[in-house]
Order: structure tokens, then C-alpha cells, then sequence
């Protein structure tokens, strides 16, 4: 028992998670290398068709919409797709040329659009900062705290043994 | 502190979403307004060929349409008017209805009961209704004789209204 | 005559909920327990006027009594029994009904539970939220969304409801399951604000509605799958989740109630993150309403259809006025709010915690700033743009790739403080079981960045739920499968199959367009297609084609369009081969001739779609499990520590 314990112990040493980091950044590059895009003419519709949107629907995309002009737009990405000739933001914004803005999914990056991607961002780093600056606050006030006497220790024994026979779990707490 | 900065966005969604207010429904906005209009190939019912752009010389009408939807169906008595009234004018307005998703069949048979004799265009995979930007019907597009789109009108119109726009962009301003 | 009674119902209930205020408000401040105690009466009576509103609506639909501008609407003579029965809540005025049903249940549930103590301030206080809320919704249904007004006269038939809601069985499940959570969550939320009128803001209301809370998020869970499940099944464009408008409404409240449900252990166990606790189920309760809102409001479609409708406003003030009252009772009590301790450590259980909290805010905006982007756009520069999938997917990869990593984490630290030697200790095989998770795609072919990280880390966080379950049933047998932790660590393990389904599904979905002759054998991704032939069937409400298709020589499977001849709308229903592997999804396009012999088709190869239901029903049975009684341990008591005699024979 106790060998296969040792074992356990040793393999869990800095040089088995080297391994593992190992194994897990050879696996992941070799699935990154190998990364194609869409395969078929089919998959390239799509893949447009998912960066446009239905112009009467709420906020559906034509790869997903039903709706008479999400088909129209489709066939109209299909021929553009199989005359080979233009690339995906070309199809995309001849488009946007008759249709007008309000058929992009994606919201461009300038203008008042841009908040919609700069404003997540934001947040995200104020919360990461946020949780720093309360971290390190809370660790000084914890650090600042003097430690336990044994008159202390005495106390919260007693209590817990009065708790663990009293009445009732879990009161107001106040 | 939070709770004011929570405070301050709800007032703001709430501001915005109050402040909103019914919007004007017959002129449109397009991004093919002054420009040339998309050069649409395709056939009339007729058999007869159709090109937007070696339409010069008039002003075009083009209407989309589908003889299911209730608004272009309440509209037609007013296109036949319209239609009717470019007979003896001395700069007629050649008047075309665009199919839109719609069988031609029932369109045809549509036009049949109801009257109507300017060209019908097909559009099977719906190509022109997409240079057009159309997202519903109906609706039409006034051209001027040089190509340029001038006018585009969601949803229904009448003979008096066409009249009016008309008039006011024959006239230079 | 229904139109009458329906609205005296309606007005019962209005009535009913309006007493119930007075009666316990006048009963706290004069300490009177008798008065307190006939409160439970008034939820009784407000529960008899819903009954009666929803069981009328319900007769007249049944009897087709189109006399009712409702009945005119949805209702219809050629909507088969089942359809027209559901068809109650397919817009907008019935659904307000159900609504109100369920909240009436909520409030004698609470009344039924807590009969004995209702001589107490704090459930006195909840029961006046909760006939608040009913009284906002009795009286939205009363008057605004008077579902009894009488129609036009002379109709004698209807459109019927929305050809989508007519052709699955699921719409008989996912609307009222989606309101048991909603309305549910009203429950914990009036204990909150019954907690901060009375001052009583330490753990006490929270232990009491734990269950509620937990079952009611399971219910929103549970509802917010099944529309998944019905994307995949009806709307035919194979996928599961579209971040429209409807579901990110129904995503909000599900983002804030989770990080509730998680962070309320911090409180519990050592009394912080109070006002955290305080404020995400402000947040949960009051994402219902603005859910409600922009959905039913009609304000995503078009910023104007807001002032024309009639309920919008309402709904907006209602929004307004709870988070005003909540923020500033929460503000009032905030000195009564400050934790007894501090977060000593990042690497501790605390801390994970809070970070979770700060994620699923984080997500939580992002799905709200999405969704309400287009409005405030449109307000401020009146033009119109659209927040769609693309934005929702690239934010919420990275977001979700953290919470898969916190999922694999946090279950082995422990409380105060952890050091890295714990961590490398408890982690090493969980990480282990990620890498095998990610090389076994790989091995097989799997290509990309984000869907390998997404398996690796679900393989991670599998790990660590699986070693918490095991050392459970070590130590306790099949008692370390019930109780809060462990159930929560099944649940955990179906999120992270739902997780790693949906990543494999996203990234390697094949598809293609076939355009088949009769009897003629196409090929695509190692599957044979043969166009058997087509069938039409022609009734009252619709006329449909079926597109027979013989998928690897075997089976034939009908993929129709369905025309319903009231809407004019093309709907098509897919046809799925589902498998452990993976679903092959097939759709008809149109246009389609049915007399010809060729048949356009659109083949879809979806990997892991099953186990996204797998991890569903694991989802659901982790939450039952975690509803049971577990080890009764108090707080207080360390982990590890031995259960004393009459708390194990309490059980």
C-alpha cells in the first residue's frame, strides 16, 4: 500500500507536472497547426452568412434564418461563393452596399460601436484590479491581526462544545 | 459607492429607452440613394428581357410585390390607378413589378382577377430584391431617368402620394 | 360571459394581494400575531383567482369561444386539442396568466411552509414582497394585458398560434418549466428584502429559502435547456443556442442565480460576501423583469414599437422601482452588512468563490450590454445595428474557458488558505485526466486553439468533480452522493459535458448542400444519402412535404417543409439520426416541386449533440440529489470533523 503511495507522491513532484505541461502544449500546438477553416463551398456560405444579419428578424443571422430575405441573401452569398472571385469581407460588404449597416452582425470597431467591445474589456480589467486591490488590503489587515492567545483558543472550544449539545443549528447569526 | 454607479446605468437605460419615439414609416433610408441604380438582369413574365441599366430616358417605378402579403394586396387598385394615369401623360413613368418570393403562377393568376398590364420581372432566387436591399414587401423604388436611385417607400402607397413625390423630384430644387 | 367572470378573477386576485399587504403591514406594526396569521388566508384567496383566471382562458380556448379578443388570436378550429391547450401561453396576455399562477402557488407555498412562524417580522415582510409582486402582475393582467377583453365581433375563427409553436411536443414543457424558475427565484427574493426591512441580514433567511433557491435555479436551468433542445429539434438550423434577444432574457437571471446559489456558501460558512449575496439576487429577480420586458415589450425589435405597446411601460417602471427599493435598503442596512472577517487568502475556497462571483457578473454584462447595445445605438445616433452570435461567442469562449478552469480548482481548495504544495498535490491527477481528455480528439483529428483548451480544461474540471465524489462515497458510502456538495459536484460534471459537447459541436460541424435525383446516391463525410421520393399530406392548417432520405442504405429519414396556410410561413422540421458520436441532421430546402424528382437537401455532421443532453439529465439529477438532506454538519464544524450522534441520527 504504502509503496504504491510513495509512488503516487513522487510522480506528483515538480518533474510530473512538467510533463504535463509537456504533453498539454505538444497536444495543443499540434491541434493548432492543424487548424483549416471552412472545407466545403457549403461551410464558406455559412461562415458569411454567420457574419450577416436577417434584415427583419431580431437579431438572427441569415445562416439561421428562414425568413424570405435571409434565403435571398444566401443564394445571393452561394453565387458570389461560386464564381470564386471575391473574398469573404468582399461578399460581405457588397451587402452591406445594398442593404445598408443594419445587416452586419458584428459591430465594426469604430464609432459608437466600438464601445460594445471596448466596454467588456474595461470591466474585465477592473474586476481583475479590483480583486487585487481587495486581496492585498485584506491580506494586510489579516497579517495585522495578532495571533491567537490560548485564553482565545479556550474560548472557542468551549463554545464549540456548547454548540455541538445545545438547541437548534444555524440561528439569525446577528 | 457601487450603488450609486449601479444607480447611474439603470437611470441611463431607463432615459434612453423613454426617449424613444414612433419613427416616420414612407421615405426610407438607403445606402443606394443618389447612386446608380444595382444593374439588375433578368426576364418579365413576358418573356421579354429586363435590364435596369439600359433603362434610360423615363422615370421607373419599381414595386415589389407578392400576392400574399395584405398591405401590397390593399395597394394594387392604387398602382393600377397610377398606371393608368402615365397613359397620355407627356413623360410617362414606366411602372414594373418585381416578384418576390412568390411562385409566378400565383402572381400571374393574381394579376389576372385584378387587373394590371405593366411588365412583372422574375426573381426566383430573389438576386434583384437583394440589389435592392428589400427586406420586406412592399416595396418601391422611384429611379430617375439617368439611373440614379431617388426614392425608396416601405410599405403601402397611393396613386396621390407617387403623384406628389414625383412632382417634387421632376422639379429641381 | 367568460370575459366577465375571468376579469371578477382577475380582480379577486388584484384585491386578495392588496389586503395581503395591508393586513401584514398593519399586523407587524402592531405586533398583533392574530392579524399576521390570517395573512395565509389572502394567499389562499389570490391562488382561487388565478385558478380561476387560467381555467377559464383555458375552457374558452377549448370551446373555441371567440368572442375573446385572446381566443381570436391564438385559437383556432383547426389547431389540433393538445396545440390549442398550449396555446394559452403563446402570447402575450396568457402568459402573464401563467405567471400569475405560478406566483400565487409560490405565495401559499411560503404561506403552507411557514405557517407556524408567521407571527414572525421576517416572514410577515417576505409575504409582502411576494404580494407585491402579485399584485404588480394580477394588475398588469387586469388591466394592460387583459387577456378577457372582448374581441371583434363576428369572428368565428382564428390563425391559430404561431406555426412554430405548433409542431413539438416541448411547447407543452418549456414555458411553464422557464416560469417555475422565474417565479420561483421571487421567493428567495422576498426573503432578501424581508431580511434587510427587519435588520435581520445574518444567515437566517438564506439558510430558509437554500432549497427554494436551489430548486428554482433548477427549474430556470432545466427551462433554458429544453429551448435549446428545441432550437436543435424545430427551427432547423441545427444549432443549439443563438444568443437572440429571448434566450439571453432567459440567460441573464440564470448567470446571476448562479453565482448566487455558489456564493451564499461563503456566507453560510464564515458570514461575508453578504452584500454580494445581497445584490445578485436583486439582480436575478430584477433580470426576470427586464427579461420580461424587452421580450414582451417588443423594444428589440424596434425601439418604437416600445411606446406603442401597452405593457412595456409597465414593465420598465416595475424594473425601476425594485432595484431603486432593493439598492437602497441595501445602502440603509449597509453598516449591518460588513463581514466579521476577511478573505485572508486568493487561494482559498473564499476566493474562488468571489472570483466566480466577478465572472459570472462579468458574463452577465456582457450578455445584457449585447442585447441592449442595438437600443442604445439607435437612441443616441437613430440608426440601426445589430449585436449578434459573433460578438456573444468571441466574449463568452474566453469566459467560459475560465470558468471551466475555477470548476477544475476550486473544489480542492480548502477554506482560509491554500498553498501550492496542496494544490499540486490534490490537482495532479484531474490535470492528468484533461490531458488525456484533449490528446484523444487529437489523436483522432480534432484541429484549433480554443476547442483543445475547452477539452482539456473540462477533462481538468471532470477530474476534480470525480475525485471529490469518490473520496465522498469513500468516506460515507452512497450517502457521499447526496447533500449539497456532492450533488453540486454531479451537477458540475454535467455542465463540463455540456461544456465540452458544445465546444466539440461549434468547431467541427460539417455540412453541405445535396441536390439529390430519385435514386440517385450522393456521399459526404463517410455517410451514403439516397433520395427516396416525396410524400405531401394537405390538411385544414397546413400542407407539407416529406422528403424521404435513405441515410447509409438503411433507415429513411423525412425531412418536410410545412406550409400553414393562415401564416403564409414556411416552416421546416429536420430529421435527425442521433448518435453516441455524433447527429446527422438533415433539412429540405426549398423551393420544392413535389411532382419532380429532385430534392434539395442540407446535411449537417454535428459531433457530441447527445452529450449535451447526457449532461443535462446529470445536471438535473445532481441538482435532486443536492436538494436532499446531506450531512448535517453545522457550519462552523471543520470538514473533516466526525458528525456527533444526534446530529447523524437527525440525518
Amino acid at each position: 500500500m504504502t509503496a504504491i503511495r510513495r509512488t503516487n507522491q513522487r510522480l506528483k513532484g515538480w518533474s510530473g507536472w512538467m510533463l504535463l505541461v509537456i504533453a498539454l502544449v505538444g497536444v495543443v500546438s499540434v491541434s493548432t497547426a492543424r487548424d483549416r477553416g471552412p472545407q466545403t463551398q457549403q461551410e464558406r456560405i455559412e461562415s458569411i452568412a454567420a457574419r450577416l444579419a436577417c434584415p427583419t428578424c431580431d437579431g438572427e443571422s441569415v445562416e439561421v434564418s428562414r425568413a424570405p430575405a435571409a434565403v435571398a441573401i444566401r443564394n445571393e452569398i452561394a453565387r458570389q461563393v461560386a464564381t470564386g472571385l471575391s473574398s469573404d469581407d468582399q461578399i460581405i460588404a457588397s451587402i452591406e452596399q445594398s442593404y445598408g449597416g443594419q445587416v452586419l452582425l458584428v459591430p465594426r470597431a469604430d464609432g459608437l460601436d466600438a464601445l460594445v467591445w471596448v466596454l467588456p474589456v474595461t470591466a474585465a480589467v477592473l474586476a481583475l484590479a479590483s480583486l487585487a486591490v481587495a486581496f492585498r488590503r485584506w491580506r494586510r489587515q489579516s497579517d495585522a491581526y495578532p495571533e491567537p492567545t490560548d485564553a482565545d483558543r479556550e474560548l472557542v472550544a468551549e463554545a464549540l462544545v456548547r454548540r455541538r449539545h445545545g438547541e437548534g443549528d444555524g440561528g439569525d447569526g446577528t | 459607492m457601487a450603488a450609486l454607479g449601479v444607480g447611474v446605468v439603470i437611470v441611463a437605460l431607463l432615459w434612453i429607452l423613454v426617449q424613444a419615439e414612433p419613427g416616420d414609416s414612407t421615405s426610407a433610408d438607403s445606402p443606394l440613394l443618389g447612386r446608380p441604380a444595382p444593374a439588375v438582369l433578368s426576364t418579365t413574365t413576358d418573356d421579354q428581357p429586363f435590364d435596369l441599366g439600359r433603362r434610360k430616358g423615363s422615370w421607373v417605378l419599381l414595386n415589389f410585390f407578392n400576392s400574399t402579403c395584405v398591405p401590397c394586396v390593399r395597394e394594387h387598385p392604387e398602382l393600377v390607378e397610377f398606371h393608368a394615369r402615365q397613359v397620355g401623360s407627356p413623360d410617362p413613368v414606366e411602372l414594373y413589378t418585381v416578384i418576390w418570393d412568390d411562385r409566378e403562377a400565383s402572381v400571374e393568376a393574381w394579376f389576372e382577377v385584378n387587373g394590371g398590364d405593366w411588365p412583372r420581372v422574375r426573381d426566383p432566387d430573389g438576386a434583384v430584391g437583394v440589389a435592392f436591399g428589400v427586406a420586406r414587401v412592399p416595396e418601391s423604388w422611384i429611379i430617375d431617368p439617368n439611373g440614379f436611385v431617388r426614392l425608396r417607400i416601405l410599405g403601402e402607397v397611393t396613386a396621390d402620394f407617387l403623384d406628389e413625390r414625383l412632382l417634387g423630384l421632376r422639379t429641381p430644387s | 360571459m367568460i370575459g366577465p367572470l375571468g376579469r371578477a378573477a382577475l380582480l379577486l386576485g388584484v384585491l386578495a394581494c392588496g389586503f395581503g399587504i395591508v393586513t401584514v403591514v398593519a399586523g407587524i406594526r402592531a405586533h398583533d400575531q392574530r392579524l399576521l396569521r390570517t395573512a395565509a388566508r389572502y394567499a389562499w384567496m389570490a391562488l382561487a383567482g388565478a385558478v380561476a383566471a387560467f381555467g377559464l382562458m383555458q375552457y374558452a380556448l377549448v370551446t373555441r369561444e371567440f368572442s375573446l379578443a385572446y381566443v381570436q388570436q391564438v385559437g383556432s378550429t383547426s389547431t389540433p386539442s393538445l396545440y390549442n391547450v398550449t396555446a394559452i401561453w403563446s402570447a402575450l396576455e396568457g402568459s402573464i396568466l401563467l405567471w400569475v399562477l405560478v406566483l400565487a402557488l409560490c405565495t401559499v407555498a411560503v404561506a403552507v411552509r411557514f405557517r407556524r412562524r408567521l407571527g414572525d417580522e421576517l416572514v410577515g415582510w417576505a409575504l409582502v414582497v411576494m404580494f407585491a409582486v402579485g399584485l404588480f402582475f394580477f394588475g398588469l393582467s387586469f388591466g394592460p394585458a387583459n387577456p378577457f377583453a372582448a374581441g371583434a365581433p363576428g369572428v368565428t375563427d382564428g390563425p391559430g398560434p404561431n406555426p412554430l409553436l405548433q409542431n413539438h411536443i416541448l411547447v407543452v414543457f418549456h414555458p411553464p418549466i422557464l416560469y417555475l424558475g422565474y417565479v420561483g427565484l421571487t421567493v428567495p427574493f422576498a426573503f432578501a428584502i424581508a431580511a434587510l426591512i427587519t435588520g435581520r441580514v445574518g444567515e437566517g433567511w438564506l439558510l430558509e429559502t437554500r432549497r427554494w433557491a436551489v430548486a428554482a435555479w433548477g427549474f430556470l436551468t432545466l427551462g433554458i435547456i429544453l429551448g435549446g433542445w428545441w432550437s436543435y429539434e424545430v427551427l432547423g438550423w441545427s444549432g443549439v443556442w443563438a444568443w437572440d434577444p429571448v434566450e439571453n432574457a432567459s440567460l441573464l437571471p440564470w448567470l446571476t442565480g448562479t453565482a448566487y446559489i455558489h456564493s451564499v456558501l461563503v456566507q453560510e460558512r464564515r458570514g461575508m460576501l453578504r452584500v454580494w449575496n445581497l445584490s445578485l439576487l436583486v439582480a436575478t429577480f430584477s433580470l426576470t423583469i427586464l427579461g420580461t420586458f424587452l421580450t414582451r415589450s417588443g423594444v428589440i425589435n424596434s425601439v418604437h414599437a416600445f411606446s406603442e405597446g401597452s405593457v412595456g411601460p409597465w414593465l420598465l417602471a416595475f424594473f425601476a422601482v425594485i432595484v431603486v427599493v432593493s439598492v437602497g435598503l441595501i445602502g440603509w442596512r449597509g453598516d449591518r452588512l460588513r463581514a466579521p472577517g476577511v478573505i485572508d487568502s486568493p487561494l482559498s475556497r473564499e476566493g474562488a468563490f468571489l472570483a466566480n462571483n466577478l465572472l459570472f457578473a462579468l458574463f452577465a454584462f456582457v450578455v445584457l450590454l449585447g442585447t441592449v447595445f442595438p437600443l442604445i445605438v439607435e437612441a443616441v445616433q437613430d440608426r440601426q445595428i445589430v449585436v449578434g452570435e459573433p460578438f456573444f461567442d468571441r466574449l463568452s469562449v474566453p469566459l467560459g474557458l475560465t470558468m471551466l478552469f475555477l470548476m477544475a480548482v476550486a473544489p480542492v481548495l480548502p477554506w482560509r488558505k491554500a498553498s501550492t504544495e496542496l494544490l499540486r498535490q490534490r490537482l495532479f491527477w484531474p490535470a492528468w485526466c484533461g490531458v488525456v481528455a484533449v490528446a484523444v480528439p487529437v489523436a483522432f483529428g480534432a484541429s484549433g486553439f480554443a476547442s483543445p483548451l475547452a477539452f482539456f480544461l473540462g477533462g481538468f474540471a471532470g477530474g476534480a468533480a470525480l475525485r471529490q465524489v469518490v473520496l465522498a462515497t469513500r468516506r460515507q458510502r452512497w450517502r457521499g452522493l447526496v447533500g449539497r456538495a456532492n450533488g453540486g459536484m454531479i451537477v458540475h460534471l454535467g455542465v463540463i459535458i455540456i461544456a465540452v459537447a458544445l465546444a466539440a459541436s461549434n468547431s467541427y460541424t460539417r455540412s453541405q448542400e445535396l441536390i439529390l435525383e430519385q435514386g440517385q446516391v450522393a456521399r459526404f463525410g463517410g455517410h451514403t444519402f439516397e433520395f427516396v421520393g416525396f410524400e405531401q399530406t394537405i390538411d385544414a392548417r397546413s400542407s407539407s412535404v416529406k422528403a424521404g432520405i435513405r441515410l447509409d442504405g438503411g433507415q429513411v429519414y423525412e425531412p418536410s417543409l410545412h406550409t400553414f396556410t393562415r401564416f403564409g410561413q414556411n416552416i421546416g422540421t429536420p430529421s435527425v439520426r442521433t448518435g453516441l458520436v455524433k447527429d446527422i441532421y438533415l433539412t429540405l430546402e426549398p423551393p420544392v416541386q413535389v411532382d419532380g424528382t429532385t430534392a434539395r437537401i442540407k446535411v449537417f455532421i454535428k459531433p457530441m449533440i447527445l452529450w449535451m443532453w447526457i449532461g443535462a439529465g446529470m445536471m438535473a439529477v445532481g441538482t435532486v440529489l443536492a436538494l436532499f438532506p446531506g450531512r448535517r454538519r453545522r457550519p462552523t464544524d471543520p470538514v473533516s470533523a466526525p458528525l456527533s450522534e444526534a446530529v447523524a441520527a437527525r440525518g
